[in-house]
């Protein structure tokens, strides 16, 4: 039976406004802004102390920059419409420990040695998820606890350190300069790789053959299959990237800790996926930007700053985390279900 | 046949439904005797399809009145349908697979005991039903452990447990197999016999003879005519079903038809097509028609590297086509228009542009890097000459109509410079100004040197556009006719397995394989 064409398309349009402009790029700017002057009254209010110094701002990038390098890389997972790689916080443990471990053959060594565990973890997820069709969640969750028993065994449950695997002194010194090293006493090293990072990943994002397929594949596996498109290929590399900026984070995370342990990346997988959709990206695939993922970084960053400095505790903070995350991907999926367009 | 006294089980009296844009079901009287089989049949858009759903309660605003055992009745929900009575049966399954066939049969309404399933009175229950179907089967069963044909008796059992007056059939025989066809018409003779009013709908016309007491036709979403079956032969069906001569609508244009282009050989996917071979020149539009499930679409599929063979050839200009992936023969000139537009199809959800590039983002892109304006003035020429409404490459693909939808598919593979281009129901659910251009477009394409192989449910368009056409039939090619041989009559008759012309046989096995 023939299904007539429908009017009304316009009508429909229209009502795009509203809720789901909140998460559009500018919006998110706007929205960071706005948790500064919030921040600000704050302070000037007397509730919290300290949070206009220097010092605290420069707490709040340094934060942002680890949340950003993990969010810009999984961002690429959740465009694919494979919504999160939740292997990300133990792939930044087990790649700090192979860094520490490695370092007494040297800083390079230990640099490629750290990303190409890292990549191989990337290419694993997206291999089984892409190929097979896993569940991407679930996979990369029992990803995720797998290595976290590996490390745990391999190393007898121990946290190891940079000094006491050799003595390659200059080696160390190097590592322990990932985090800490500032271009004129103030932009860190992690700073300025988030920002490479965002700048190439809109580029990869809107630029490139691959960007333009992983958008159709996030929008429309199915459709994309049938344009030709190595969709399995497309998955893998997203899964890839993702790993490959969670290296990076976890090595930044080690040199900032001085010390590996398998729980150095825990809480990265939620709080980068809570700043991927607060700047806009939708857990459906195919939509946001990176620079809107740089914004809900900047959000998270610096709410997590006013919660700490009002005094909130950890598990508070995470509830509060969580609760925004419900919010935001549920009103996103409202407004689109509102639209008639049930894909959120 | 019998004429039972009993009166109208349902009336519907000047029934119409519109669209934005059509009339889907215009000015329809329509009437069942209790105890009947009434078949309904209809070119597909003829608008059966849409009467029925009104039946199902599935429209709150059409116009006209519905009787149901003399009283008027309002069907605005699918509750209030079932209330009067209304049993439907569709094509597709409705059964939960993994869950039981008591769970399936008694879902919504399973008897309790208290706060508790009374298991013994379902179990009973549910036995009941099967047999009413000549099952005899444990209902404790989950679905998927049962055959098709169970299941099918099954979804009839399950209906008939809401004790429905008028139950209505939609292609009830297209899985089944020859044996569980002729159950299923004992059960229907059975259900006949307890005055239940029954609607019919298939396009295997030696069915309807078979089964049914009277048919009506139906054409462009009005009643052709109500008559009984003894009365009519299946060519003045077939007559009224098609109404007009179409080659007088389609003006056609010379086209010259250059050498051999595509060769298929001895080609076959076990248990869908077998032994299929044809040859496609330059220039040419080919038709394949059949009924559905005679193999159409899994045979396109292969043509386009979606599936593998099991065994057999393709060549394209003399040459085997290289490669197993989609990705393959689309490089080679292969393109392939599915009939699924909004999950196969398009990325609904990106804008025209997008969609339209998607089949050669590779080709638009230098070392990696892809140019969108390198194929701007592509998708501009195609909006164009497709006339896409609105004409605004950044519009949302799924805010487009249906058959402006249609066009940005088609726009799409055009702008893959295809040398063979395999079309799956191009025009299938679009509104008549989009089918002309799309037809034009089709013509020109084919102008220029193109092969086109066109898969068709709609006879007018493979009457009026192929200059061959082959029959395809329960997974094997039957015949080939010239376009001089084409017409509706003549594919229709062919499709449901008449060999020869005017040879007015009644086959009771024409139905093509699952």
């Amino acid at each position: 039976m023939g299904e007539p064409s429908r009017g009304g398309s316009d009508a429909r349009a229209l009502r795009t406004g509203s809720f789901s402009s909140i998460f559009n790029t500018v919006g998110v700017y706007a929205i960071a802004i706005l948790f500064l002057a919030l921040g600000a009254v704050l302070q000037l209010t007397g509730v919290i102390g300290n949070f206009l110094s220097p010092m605290n701002m420069l707490n709040i990038v340094d934060a942002v920059a680890l949340v950003g390098i993990v969010a810009v890389g999984m961002a690429f997972v959740t465009y694919s419409g494979n919504f999160a790689d939740m292997s990300v916080p133990t792939t930044m443990g087990f790649t700090g420990y192979i860094c520490i471990e490695l370092l007494r053959y040297g800083f390079g060594v230990a640099l490629v040695g750290a990303l190409a565990v890292g990549l191989l973890v990337g290419v694993l997820n997206g291999f089984v998820v892409g190929k097979f069709k896993a569940n991407p969640i679930i996979w990369t969750l029992a990803v995720n606890y797998v290595t976290m028993g590996v490390i745990r065994l391999v190393w007898v449950n121990k946290q190891i350190y940079p000094d006491m695997v050799g003595s390659q002194q200059h080696a160390v010194s190097l590592f322990d300069g990932i985090y800490r090293l500032r271009f004129f006493n103030l932009i860190g090293l992690p700073l300025v790789i988030l920002l490479v990072l965002v700048v190439l990943g809109q580029f990869v994002l809107t630029r490139t053959s691959f960007g333009v397929k992983l958008k159709l594949t996030g929008s429309s596996p199915r459709a994309a299959r049938l344009s030709g498109i190595a969709v399995e290929r497309v998955v893998m590399l997203s899964f890839v990237l993702a790993s490959f900026t969670a290296t990076i984070a976890g090595l930044a995370v080690t040199s900032l800790s001085r010390v590996g342990a398998w729980y150095n990346g825990a809480g990265y997988d939620f709080k980068a996926v809570t700043a991927i959709v607060i700047g806009g990206m939708t857990l459906a695939g195919g939509r946001g930007n990176i620079f809107g993922v740089l914004g809900g970084s900047l959000i998270i960053g610096i709410l997590n700053n006013i919660m700490t400095l009002f005094g909130i505790g950890t598990f508070s903070q995470d509830m509060i985390r969580g609760a925004i995350f419900i919010i935001v991907v549920g009103t996103n999926a409202l407004s689109l279900r509102r639209l008639g367009r049930d894909d959120a | 046949m019998s004429e039972p006294v009993s009166g109208c089980a349902l009336e519907m009296r000047h029934v119409s439904k519109r669209f934005p844009g059509t009339i889907a079901v215009d000015d329809v009287s329509f009437e069942v005797r209790a105890g009947e089989v009434h078949a309904l049949v209809g070119e597909n858009g003829a608008g059966k399809s849409t009467l029925m759903k009104m039946l199902a309660g599935s429209f709150d605003d059409y116009t006209g009145e519905i009787a149901i055992g003399g009283q008027l009745a309002l069907l605005h929900s699918p509750t209030l349908a079932k209330r009067h009575g209304i049993g439907m049966i569709y094509q597709e399954l409705s059964l939960a697979r993994p869950i039981s066939i008591t769970e399936n049969l008694l879902a919504g309404r399973l008897p309790r005991r208290g706060p508790f399933l009374d298991k013994a009175r379902a179990r009973a229950l549910a036995k009941e039903l099967l047999a009413s179907v000549g099952l005899d089967l444990d209902p404790s069963l989950p679905i998927e452990d049962i055959s098709q044909h169970g299941a099918q008796l099954v979804e009839i059992a399950k209906v008939l447990g809401n004790k429905p007056t008028i139950l209505v059939m939609d292609e009830p025989t297209s899985a089944l197999s020859h044996e569980e066809v002729e159950r299923l018409f004992c059960i229907i003779g059975d259900l006949k016999g307890r005055g239940i009013a029954i609607v019919y709908i298939s396009h295997h016309l030696p069915e309807i003879f078979r089964i049914a007491d009277r048919v009506t036709v139906m054409r462009d979403g009005k009643k052709i005519a109500t008559t009984p079956v003894a009365e009519v032969s299946r060519e003045e069906i077939v007559q009224m079903m098609v109404g007009r001569s179409v080659k007088e609508f389609y003006r056609r244009e010379e086209r010259s038809i250059g050498e051999v282009r595509f060769r298929v050989g001895g080609l076959s996917r076990l248990g869908f097509f077998h032994g299929v071979r044809f040859e496609a020149r330059r220039g040419e539009i080919l038709g394949i028609c059949g009924l559905s499930g005679a193999g159409r679409t899994e045979l396109a599929k292969v043509l386009t590297g979606l599936d593998r063979a099991d065994e057999g050839s393709i060549e394209l200009d003399g040459k085997p086509v290289r490669g197993s992936t989609m990705a393959d023969f689309l490089e080679q000139g292969i393109s392939y228009l599915t009939e699924d537009r909004k999950t196969e199809g398009l990325a609904v959800r990106l804008p025209v542009d997008d969609n339209v590039l998607s089949a050669i983002v590779d080709r638009l892109s230098l070392a990696g890097i892809f140019s969108k304006a390198r194929g701007k003035p592509r998708v501009d020429r195609l909006i164009g000459e497709l006339s896409i409404y609105p004409p605004d490459p950044s519009r949302t693909v799924g805010n487009l109509s249906g058959g402006n939808q249609q066009k940005v598919l088609l726009a799409k593979w055009l702008a893959s410079e295809p040398k063979v281009l395999i079309l799956d129901e191009p025009t299938r659910g679009v509104d008549i100004g989009a089918k002309m251009t799309i037809h034009a477009s089709i013509e020109k394409l084919a102008r220029e040197g193109c092969t086109v192989l066109l898969i068709s449910s709609d006879l007018p368009e493979l009457v009026g556009l192929c200059d061959r056409v082959m029959i395809m039939r329960k997974g094997h090619f039957i015949r080939e006719m010239q376009y001089s041989e084409c017409s509706e009559e003549s594919l229709l008759l062919a499709a449901n397995g008449d060999t020869g012309r005017g040879a007015a046989c009644v086959d009771p096995e024409g139905r093509p394989h699952g």
